[in-house]
Formats: structure tokens, sequence, C-alpha cells
């Protein structure tokens, strides 16, 4: 037991003196280690040692440098403190230097304002106060309360308070007097004057009322010789628009003339005030040109006459009342839509002035707003523009008047020469309603540019278009056309008004005219939208999103009476339908049915020798459409023959269903269809394939050798067609074959 | 942009100062304009509002109310598919001119135009007219009627929507033109052509 545990200790200590064995040999290498290093460290510290006096002298240095810089800083505290003090001084030295300036000047302008007015020197007077007004006036009480004499400067300013308000008496009565005498150089000395003596306002309106009595002068000449120019006189007619043009240009030439002398004596952004001055003399004058040309020209008269006439018209057939002659209105509407667009050109005169001034003159953006909002009143609330307004109320009213009774009377008088596929209304209707839109460009007005575009549309759907259809009601005659003779009766009988219903020839010259002329309009109505566009920006170029919005939905309103007229050819061409094509296609495709399509080859060989089926009706259809070709338009006439061509092509599918036939039956019926087909591709210049799918494939079917070849043309593989038939209407047809049995074709998978 | 399906004119009428084009402005830009000057001629403004999933673009046309103005406002009736009287139920004068303008809307717009009476102002105290006089009025004349506020923002966009409602239910019953989005020249008239059974809507 004890043996065991010494063991065990043995064991221990063996262990622990092998630790202790390790322990000892690292401490030796370390030992040897630091041994090794000694003569490094060694030369480190001599190193060291060396550097220890200079470490010293740097302190010292550093030392030395604080000092200093503290010292500079205090210094420099000090230099600010009086460079400060040396400013408030100085400025206190310029404060004073102002005041003294202030003092002497006010000594100088009160002594020399007196003189300046006794010596009836008003721009010295006048540049005293200036100087005396430019003063603090607050700086000069402080001053007084700093001084001893304030008895003397309180003088001295009382003195110039009375010399200003003297002199703006003296002034103010000195313009009024040079305006009495017409004296313009005193006028204007004086008018320089105002601003100096603070009266910007008082000499703007001062000179502007001046100014309104020129303008009031000259405006009752020439009111006066327009009242009394001869009616021999060649401008006699638009003498009022003259008037109204000379009134503008006047005053475009004093707002031009002397805005720049505004500008240099009472500075920019006051132009406003001396045109809204203006602008009353301007109101006035224009009211009393429009008074005048109201009368002599019987505006009133006319209007009422007018009124009078479009109610009676829409009301009672009582229409006998003396009419205007539309003719006679024209110059009358001339000289309105040139009265209107001087209006229009002054206004925008004096837009564009004012605007101009106000972004040179006025910095502030605000405060430039606030003039533009001004001026837009000022032109919004002008009597001038309520003097627009009703000139263009006038002219809309006659213009509408014109274009309704132009357009009547274009229609009454209709005509159409040998030859001609349309007649004369159509020209002369778009001319007057062309016209009527150029006149309404030239006012100037987009609004009344507009009125007329609805106009022309309601009289374009109305009017001319109810007349197309009603002629288009009466009906085609049937039987065929003999022109020369149609032409010469028509001429006369649309002019005495509704044709007799025995003329059946100019009975149907005067459909397929009135076809024509619906189809030609839409022509006329697609062209006259583009040329109107055109000229309106042209002469409106400025427009805005949202005027050209309105401008578009009226003539997209114009365009779309295109939709109409076609609406009035498919009316037309359906009567042509029902009474000249298919009573006249009918028998001759009927004719089908009174033929053997039972064929030997000796029949085959002798119908193809003889006049066939198909010849006669291709010869017929070519008699028929040959006497339309050349009367109708081409447009109208491929609608013709399209129309002839549906009918052909179902009338002939229907005799078909009727018929039986053999394998050579089929073979001929293949042909004839093939041989119809190619007559009408030929006759028209569109594409007839569609047309004839169902009818060609009904004759591929008849055609083939046995039933089951139809797999070749049915199914879905690359050969097959595309079919127009439905599987029961190709048995049916198929069944049409006596040669095909009925099994076979029952048992067909389609 | 020119996605919408159709395309109606909306024109509303009625004497100055009724508050039309505070309605239309209430209606297209949210806005209520105080002091709003006399309108010159006419204005013309478009929104585009979405009834049942399919867009539809409202032309408005506003017109100046007063008298000077007339030969130009007439002419726009012809084309409209719906027509907006309206009268300021403070004012009895406005009311008593409604006949006038009847008479007018008779003379130049389509027979089958959908017509409305409009009493704006209800936000105001001193009413002269009573509601149900302006509707026995309405109903008198087969037309809608709906008093509104532009200033509140009452009745306004319900106004416009039912407009935009009808005249979609019209036009789908009555085969209008429609309009394709790639189309731009379009036809926003009702044919005064065989015109036959009017007013069938208004029951």
């Amino acid at each position: 037991m004890t043996e065991l545990k010494y063991a065990e200790l043995q064991k221990s200590y063996q262990l622990e003196l092998k630790k202790l064995e390790k322990e000892e040999e690292t401490l030796v290498d370390e030992l040897n280690n630091m041994l090794n290093q000694k003569t490094f460290l060694e030369d480190k510290i001599k190193g060291l040692a060396k550097l220890l006096p200079t470490l010293k002298v740097i302190k010292h240095e550093a030392q030395d440098l604080v000092n200093t810089v503290n010292n500079i800083s205090d210094s420099s505290e000090k230099i600010s403190g009086n460079i400060r003090s040396l400013d408030n001084a100085r400025s206190r030295v310029e404060e004073c230097q102002a005041r003294v300036s202030d003092l002497i000047d006010l000594e100088i302008c009160s002594q020399g304002v007196q003189t300046a007015i006794l010596d009836s020197d008003y721009e010295k007077g006048a540049a005293h106060v200036h100087r005396f007004l430019s003063m603090d006036q607050s700086l000069l009480k402080r001053t007084a309360n700093d001084m001893d004499n304030i008895s003397n400067m309180l003088k001295s300013v009382r003195t110039l308070q009375d010399a200003a308000s003297q002199l703006r008496a003296i002034v103010t009565h000195k313009f009024t007097e040079a305006v009495n005498a017409e004296d313009l150089v005193s006028i204007e000395r004086f008018f320089k004057i105002f601003p100096l003596l603070g009266l910007h306002e008082e000499g703007i309106k001062e000179f502007c009322t001046y100014l309104r009595t020129k303008v009031a002068a000259a405006a009752d000449k020439n009111l006066k010789s327009a009242v009394s120019t001869p009616p021999s006189d060649k401008r006699h007619t638009i003498v009022y628009a003259d008037t109204l043009t000379l009134l503008y240009e006047g005053l475009a030439r004093i707002t031009d003339t002397h805005q720049p002398l505004i500008e240099t004596y009472y500075g920019p952004g006051r132009l406003l005030a001396a045109i809204s001055i203006l602008q009353k003399e301007c109101d006035i004058q224009t009211k009393r040109v429009l008074l005048e040309w109201g009368k002599t020209r019987q505006i009133n008269k006319k209007n009422q006459m007018i009124n009078e006439l479009s109610r009676m018209s829409s009301s009672s057939s009582f229409n006998k009342l003396e009419k205007i002659e539309p003719k006679d209105l024209d110059i009358l509407i001339v000289e309105i839509t040139l009265m209107h667009f001087r209006i229009e050109l002054y206004n925008r005169f004096i837009q564009r002035k004012i605007t101009s001034d106000a972004e040179v003159g006025i910095p502030n953006q605000d405060d430039r707003n606030n003039i533009l909002k001004s001026l837009e009143q000022l032109i919004k609330n002008s009597d001038l523009s309520q003097c627009k307004h009703e000139l263009l109320s006038h002219y809309l009213r006659l213009e509408q008047y014109y274009m309704e009774e132009s357009v009547a009377k274009a229609i009454a008088m209709d005509s159409v020469e040998m030859g001609q596929q349309t007649s004369s209304m159509v020209d002369d209707t778009f001319f007057i309603i062309r016209k009527c839109i150029r006149r309404s460009v030239s006012t100037g007005s987009l609004d009344g540019i507009c009125v007329i575009i609805n106009n022309a549309c309601r009289v374009l759907e109305s009017d001319f278009g109810e007349v197309l259809r009603g002629r288009l009601r009466q009906g085609y005659p049937s039987g065929y056309l003999d022109l020369t003779q149609a032409y010469n009766v028509l001429q006369t009988s649309i002019q005495q008004g509704r044709l007799q219903s025995g003329d059946t020839e100019q009975s149907r010259l005067a459909f397929l005219v009135a076809l024509n002329n619906a189809d030609s309009s839409t022509e006329y109505v697609d062209a006259l939208c583009d040329n109107v566009l055109k000229e309106i920006e042209q002469a409106l170029p400025n427009l805005n999103s949202n005027e050209r919005g309105k401008l578009e939905s009226c003539l997209s309103g114009l365009s779309s009476v295109t939709t109409n007229l076609k609406d009035i050819i498919e009316y037309g061409i359906q009567q042509l339908r029902s009474s000249a094509i298919k009573p006249r296609i009918n028998p001759w495709v009927d004719q089908f049915l009174n033929m053997s399509h039972h064929l030997t080859d000796d029949e085959l060989s002798a119908y193809e020798a003889g006049e066939s089926f198909v010849q006669t009706l291709i010869m017929n259809l070519e008699t028929l459409l040959s006497s339309f070709k050349d009367i109708l338009t081409s447009a109208n006439y491929d609608l013709l023959t399209q129309v002839l061509t549906a009918e052909v092509t179902q009338r002939l599918e229907k005799v078909i269903m009727k018929t039986t036939f053999n394998r050579l039956g089929g073979l001929v019926l293949d042909k004839e269809v093939r041989s119809l087909a190619g007559y009408i591709t030929a006759a028209t210049s569109w594409s007839v394939r569609d047309k004839f799918a169902r009818l060609t494939q009904i004759a591929t079917i008849l055609n083939l050798e046995q039933v089951n070849e139809i797999y070749d043309y049915w199914g879905s593989h690359d050969g097959a067609l595309t079919w127009r038939l439905t599987p029961t209407e190709l048995r049916n047809i198929i069944a049409l074959r006596t040669d095909f049995k009925v099994e076979e074709i029952r048992r067909l998978k389609l | 942009m020119d996605d919408y399906k159709f395309l109606f004119k909306v024109v509303l009428v009625g004497n100055a100062g009724v508050g039309k084009t505070c309605l239309v402005r209430r209606f297209t830009q949210g806005l209520f304009p105080p002091g709003q000057g006399a309108t010159i001629g006419v204005d013309f403004m478009i929104k585009t509002v979405e009834v049942g999933n399919e867009k539809v673009k409202l032309q408005i046309w506003d017109t100046a109310g007063q008298e000077r103005f007339r030969s130009i406002t007439q002419s726009y009736y012809r084309s409209a598919h719906a027509l907006i009287l309206v009268y300021d139920i403070s004012s009895q004068p406005t009311f008593d001119c409604l006949p006038d303008w009847l008479r007018e809307i008779e003379e130049y717009a389509s027979s089958k135009v959908l017509r409305i009476l409009v009493g704006n102002k209800i936000d105001r105290e001193d009413r002269e007219i009573p509601e149900n006089v302006g509707e026995e009025f309405a109903e008198r004349h087969n037309m809608y009627y709906l008093e509104t506020s532009a200033k509140e923002s009452d009745n306004v966009e319900k106004l416009f929507m039912q407009i935009a409602e009808d005249l979609m239910k019209q036009a789908r019953t009555r085969d209008l033109p429609r309009y394709d989005s790639n189309n731009q020249t379009i036809d926003g008239r009702t044919s005064t052509i065989n015109d036959s059974s009017c007013c069938s809507r208004l029951q």
C-alpha cells in the first residue's frame, strides 16, 4: 500500500523534475538571448544620452514661441478693437457729413427755392424741392433735436415745404395754362417738372388728359370727314373702318412718341397708368364712330329684318317678305371684319407695349403679375372690347345670313352642263363656304372663326345635304338612260323646281348628278378642312393649347360632314340597286334555268360554238355598266359595280341551287364562272375575288371528277381551300351532280 | 392619352352670373375661383372620366351668358350631346329666363339632346326658388333636375357623371358613333336625319 503510494509519489516527482528541467532550459535560453542583446541595448542608450541636451534646447525654444504667439494675439485683438471704433467713428462722421450736407442743402434749397420761384425758374425750384424730398425726413427731425438753433432749421424745412406746395400749385396751374394756350413747349416743360415734385401720378394724369383732348379733336375731325365722304368715293364703303384705323394709328403714335418721355422722367413701369387714361378716350371715340356707322349703314334695321326672316322661314310659309340680297351685304360684312380686326390689332398693340414696359421696369415678379392682371382687366372691361364683341355679333349674324341665303341661291340656280358629272351647286356652295370662312379668319377672332365653321357644318349637313338626299329620295326610274336628251330637258326643269314625274330621262340624270354631287362634296370637305386649318395657323400663329383644342373640335365637326355625305351616297346606291340593277339582272341570270346542264360531248361543243349563257350575261352587264360609266364619278361607279357584282353572284348562286348538273354541265359552269369573274375584274378597279369566293367554290365542287376528289380541297392539308361554304351547304351542292351517288355523298366526312 | 371609347359634347347655358364657369372649373380642375370675370364667347375644357371601366371623354363647352355673345354660343347647340341649363336658386330673374332658354334650345339643338336643369348656389342662405319649384319646372319640360353648389362642391361630380352614364347608355342603344383610339377625326354628332322616337330615355 505505502509502496504503491511511494511509487506514485516518485512518479509525480519525476514529472515535476522534468518540468523544472525544461524551465531551466528555457531560462538559460532567455538569458543567452538577453546577453546577446546587451551590446545592442548599450548602443541605443549611448545614442539617447547624446540626444538629451538637444531636447532641452528644443523645449526652451517652443516655450519662447508660445509666448510670442500669445503676445501677437493680444496685440491684434487690441488693433481690431481700435479699427472697430474707427469704423464707428467714420460712419458717424459720414452720417454727420450727410446731415451737414443735408443741412447745407436745406439752407441752400430754402434760399434758392424762393428766388427760383420768383425768377420763374421752376426747373431750379423743383430741383431744390426734389433735393429736399430726397432727404430722409426722420433724419432731419433728429438732426433738429441735436442742434442748438432748431428754429433756423425748422424754418428752412417749413420754407421748403411751403415752396413745394406752392410749386405744385404753380406747376399744375401753369400746365393747365399751357394746355389752354396749346403751348406745346410749356406743356412738355411742366410735364417734366411734375415728377421732381413727387407728383408722378398727377403728372401722368394731367399730361394724358391733355393728350386725350388732342385725340378727341383729331377723331372729331376724322369722323366729320367720314360722314361727309361722298358715295362716289372709292373708299366710301369702308370709310368707317378707315376712321377707326386713323383713330388707333393716332393713339399708337402718341403712345410710341411719349413712351420714352415718360420712361426718362417718370421711370419705367408707368405706361399702364398712361394708357389707361388714353383708353377712356379711345372707348368714347370708338363708340362715336360705331354709332355713326350703325346709323349710316342701317345696321339695326338689317339685323331686325334678318331676325324676322329667320323666324318666318322656320315657322310659316310667309316667305315672300322683301329679302335682303346677300350680295348687298357683302361690302358691309367686309367693313365689319376690317373694323373688328383693327380693334383686335390695337388691343394686341397695347398688350405688347405694356407687357414689355413692365418686363423692363418692374423687377419684382409679383408686382409685374399685378400689372399684367390690371392690363387684362383694362382690356377686358374697356368699352372698346364691348364694341368689339358687338361688332363680332353683327358680323356673325350677317355672315350666317349671307352663307345660308347664298347657298340657297346656289341650289336654286343649280344647273348641269352637257357631259358634266356634277352640277353647279357643288362648286358654288363650296366657293361660298370657303369665302365665308376666309372672311371669318380675317376678323382675327378665334371665336368668330369657330362659329362660322359650325355654321358651315350646319348648312352643309342640313340645307345642302338635305337637297341631295331629297333628290335621291325621288328615286331612279328604271329603264335605260339616254344622256343627250336628258341633259337638254334637265337644264330647264331643275331650274323650275321639282321635276315632273313623267320626265324619266331627266329624273335619271338628276338622280345620278345628285349622287355625284355627294361624292365630289366629300372631296371638297376634306380639302376645305386642310386649307382652312393652314390659313388659320397663318393668321393666328400664337394659339395656346386650349384654343387649338377648340378649333380642332370645330374642324372635326366640319370634316365629319363627309360621314353624312357617305350616308347619302349609300342611300342613293341602294336606290339604284333596287330600281336599276336588281330588276334588270334577275331576268338575265334566271336564263340559266332555261338551259340544260346535262350535256353530252356533242352538246358541249355545240354549246361552246354558239352564244353561251355567260357571253350573253356579260354582254348585258357591259351594256348596263357602260350606260353609267361616263356619267358617274369613278368612286360612285366603283360602288355601283360592287353592288352589281353582289347582286349577280347572289342571284347566280340561287339559280344554281335550283339546277342539277352532270359532269360536263359542271365543267361548263366552272368555265362560265371564271369568265364572269374575269370580266368583272377587268371592268373595275377593286378586287372582286372576295365577292366571287362562294361562287368559285360552288363551281369547283360541281366540277369534280369524283366525289372523293373533294378531299383535295377540304381538310387541313396544304392544298385545302379556305371555305366560304358550310359542310351542309357543300353536301347540298355536291348533291346537285346527278351522276354522283347519294351513298358516296353521305359517306363524306367533312 | 387618347384612349377613350366615347366622346361627348356637353354645353352649359344660362344667364350671366349663375355659375356656369364655376361648375366647370370645379369639375375639371377641382377649383372654385372667386371673383371670376364674365366669360367671353365660349370656353372649352376636357375631362376624361371612367364609366363602368370605359373611358369617356367629356368635351365641356362653357358659354358666355351675356346677350352680346348669343350669336357665338348658339352655334354650339347643334352638336351638343347634352345641354346643361343653369340658374341661380337665389335669383328669381335667372329662373324666369328659363323659358327663353328653352326656346333657344328648341330652335338650335338636336331634338335628341339630353337636357338637364341645374339650380346652382345652394350654399347661399337667401334662396328665392324652392327646390320643388325647380323640380316641377324640369318635370314639365322633360328634363333632369339637380341642385348644386360649385362652391361647396355639392352634386357637381354627380351631375357630370350622371350625364356621362346616360349618354353612354344612349350611345349603346342608339348607336352613336364609337371612337377608335387611333381615330382622330371624330364625329360627335347625333344625326338629325331619320329622327324617329325621341325622348324615350326621359321616362
